[in-house]
């Protein structure tokens, strides 16, 4: 697939050091378009669908907010932690920005962990980006099947 | 020798009848992409003519002290392209000097003229018609008042077409290139009245 | 011969006429001269080599607005009000700007150039800001996730009241390119003044957390600038309650640590310390040690989700639950109260409502808003 200049654009935005210091890609080398295809592709092999994962998402973070900073149980499944830094982060697609609030879940049946945030959920609703391999923001469909349990 | 025209008609004919947009069809790239927002249709006609302005008047003192002289001809378009990104460059740094409020109004524009091919071509105009160096002068800056006038004239039809029923193929780009088409034949029904060739 | 040589020399002199004639152009046109800050309406008047961003240039003179990016624009924290008309806010800025800020002409100072005479207001206390080099003298465990870092700034003192925050300077480490800077309550007392003491909770994903949990060692040079903020202790007689959870434990250990010193015994303490399980739980021993000593001062630490192991006996639910039991039983309102919180935003704002509930008035509550 060809890679548009806003592609690339986004690509460079998402180095290390330009709006996180980590970076959105890890260790990924390939293409940002390659990723997101692959990613579609897998999504559509656990059967899960964005809008669904990005909503249960949403619902973990707002629940993970009740624990004021701690880590805290959700419906018995989730042990939740929710944290606000100060600021906000832009989206490396450049179309708005969003508040820094960090979210770590954790099923407790098999004791996978996800870490995402904001500018995650916006990153997989709007734009299918989970982002790179080895980014420890990361969201592989496999561990949102194992983790969200939809 | 130089050709005989005098220095008014030169001037009129470069702004009108020898339109350097759309006559010679020069400095299409910035003139299409640009011409959606006036503001920035006005900056960047502002940005040429002066750019011009310079170049012309360098480019024609290099030509006839240097090249011409040493039989160098043949390196014209490496010269003309390395004196106009110079002066561009310096026209920058004096400009955001003596006037911030020029500066941020040209804003981009003003680095983005090093590769406008109108500034070039003006330049080769000059050499191959064998202009002295008032007619340099009159011709560049009428150029550039033309290039103005043009970009003006587009955006301000661009904002009628706006609102516009444009079939859905013809949106954008489309649209723009036919509406140059018609400008084009507009202004070649001047060309008649003097030759400035 | 001629032919050959001639072409090439006169292409790289003409290049190298221009080349230098824009250098010195560069010189005359882009020389601002001597420009002069003037902050806070003449308080101190700067003189500066003009041409700079108003951040460094400031920096430059031992003035440090706080910013947490180093100024590349992206964090919004170096904001200063500019008296003088220097031109439109400019795009880069404007994403950090509220309306209010842009009425009064707020501006990003590590992104407005210094070209002529300019006017600034900034916070007084930024006056007593300073950048030092520190040496890390004790990194302890806290908690599974806290560690405590005690840095040691040799003969540089610092002067601070109980309560306000220093910035720790982050070296580019791993595959992190450029410097950044965090922002830490200070748990040391006023009192020492050679040191710096600071808590550090892991963050995932966290640049400095990471830094600090995993390459920071004992005796590794540190920079720190500091100190900033207004979250402080509020001379009056009112009730002081008191909330925190993590590493919000930090600037009350200072403000305490302050006034049993200076022996200031006019007001009742109270110190609500939430966390979720026992291994969250830290200076248990040290707090109810200093509530035995000092007859005004009562602490309540409370668990949200005890584990079997813990054998708390203490309070149990979220930190907010326990404060309303608090506020309606236990603290008379009698005497005036106030509320001093630290802790992340969401925390904050569930205990406000918690006290402006109980008759607190919001002006009253005090915050620091970390993370």
């Amino acid at each position: 697939m060809k890679m548009t200049p806003a592609f690339k654009k986004a690509q460079g935005n998402m180095a290390p050091g330009v709006i996180t210091a980590g970076g959105f890609l890890g260790d990924d080398k390939r293409d940002i378009k390659d990723i997101i295809t692959e990613d579609e592709e897998r999504m559509e092999y656990f059967s899960l669908d964005y809008e669904t994962v990005c909503d249960k998402l949403e619902y973990l973070l707002e629940k993970g907010g009740k624990g004021l900073g701690e880590f805290t149980t959700v419906d018995d499944t989730w042990l939740v932690r929710t944290l606000e830094a100060r600021g906000h982060l832009p989206c490396p697609f450049e179309d708005g920005i969003h508040r820094k609030i960090t979210c770590e879940a954790v099923n407790l049946k098999n004791n996978r962990k996800i870490l995402f945030s904001t500018i995650s959920i916006h990153l997989l609703r709007e734009h299918h980006f989970h982002e790179g391999k080895g980014s420890e923001f990361r969201l592989d469909p496999e561990s949102l099947k194992k983790v969200l349990e939809i | 020798m130089a050709p005989d025209i005098n220095l008014v008609t030169l001037f009129i004919a470069s702004i009108f009848t020898s339109n350097i947009l759309l006559s010679n069809f020069l400095g299409m790239c910035s003139f299409i992409s640009i011409s959606k927002d006036m503001k920035s249709s006005n900056g960047l006609g502002l940005a040429v003519t002066v750019v011009l302005g310079f170049t012309g008047i360098i480019n024609w003192l290099v030509l006839h002290y240097i090249l011409i002289p040493y039989g160098l001809l043949y390196l014209r378009y490496v010269v003309f392209i390395i004196v106009i990104a110079a002066t561009v460059q310096v026209l920058e740094m004096v400009i955001d000097r003596i006037s911030p409020a020029l500066y941020m109004a040209l804003g981009i524009f003003l680095p983005l003229i090093t590769v406008n091919c109108a500034i070039l071509g003006v330049v080769l105009f000059v050499e191959i018609r064998k202009y002295n160096l008032m007619q340099t002068l009159f011709f560049s800056i009428g150029s550039g008042l033309g290039w103005w006038l043009a970009i003006m004239a587009l955006s301000a039809i661009q904002k009628k077409v706006q609102n516009a029923p444009v079939p859905a193929g013809l949106k954008g780009p489309g649209i723009t290139l036919i509406t140059i088409g018609f400008m084009a034949m507009a202004f070649i029904g001047f060309s008649g009245m003097v030759n400035v060739q | 011969m001629n032919v050959i040589f001639v072409a090439p020399l006169i292409v790289s002199g003409i290049a190298a006429v221009l080349a230098a004639l824009i250098s010195i152009l560069d010189m005359i046109v882009n020389n601002y001269g001597i420009v002069k800050i003037v902050i806070n309406k003449g308080k101190k008047e700067l003189e500066v080599k003009g041409g700079g961003n108003l951040l460094q240039l400031l920096a430059g003179n031992d003035i440090f607005l706080p910013s947490a990016c180093g100024g590349r624009g992206s964090c919004g924290a170096c904001k200063c009000v500019v008296k003088t008309d220097i031109g439109p806010l400019l795009p880069t800025e404007t994403p950090y700007m509220t309306k209010d800020e842009i009425d009064v002409n707020t501006r990003l100072s590590c992104q407005i150039k210094v070209k002529k005479d300019i006017e600034i207001e900034i916070p007084d206390v930024l006056f007593n800001v300073k950048q030092l080099e520190g040496v890390v003298e004790k990194i302890s465990d806290i908690t599974h996730d806290i560690k405590e870092l005690y840095i040691s700034i040799g003969e540089e003192t610092i002067e601070f009241e109980a309560g306000m925050y220093v910035q720790l300077v982050v070296p580019p480490y791993g595959k992190i390119k450029g410097e950044t800077q965090r922002a830490y309550s200070m748990s040391s007392p006023p009192s020492d003044k050679n040191h710096v003491e600071i808590l550090v909770r892991l963050v995932p994903g966290g640049i400095a957390t990471t830094w600090v949990h995993t390459e920071l060692k004992e005796g590794d040079k540190v920079k720190v600038i500091g100190p900033f903020g207004d979250f402080h202790r509020m001379e009056t007689d009112a009730t002081m309650i008191c909330i925190a959870g993590g590493s919000g434990m930090a600037p009350f250990k200072s403000i305490f640590k302050d006034m049993y010193e200076r022996k200031i015994n006019n007001r009742e303490v109270w110190y609500f310390f939430g966390a979720r399980t026992g291994k969250d739980m830290f200076f248990l021993d040290e707090l109810r040690e200093l509530e035995k000593k000092w007859d005004k001062f009562h602490f309540v630490p409370a668990l949200s989700e005890p584990e079997e192991s813990d054998n708390w006996s203490g309070e149990t639910g979220l930190i907010t639950a326990v404060l309303h039991k608090y506020l309606k039983d236990k603290i008379s309102s009698d005497t005036d109260r106030e509320g001093y919180l630290c802790g992340g935003p969401g925390m904050i704002a569930a205990c406000k409502s918690v006290l402006t509930d109980n008759g607190i008035p919001l002006e009253k509550i005090y915050f620091d808003n970390f993370a």
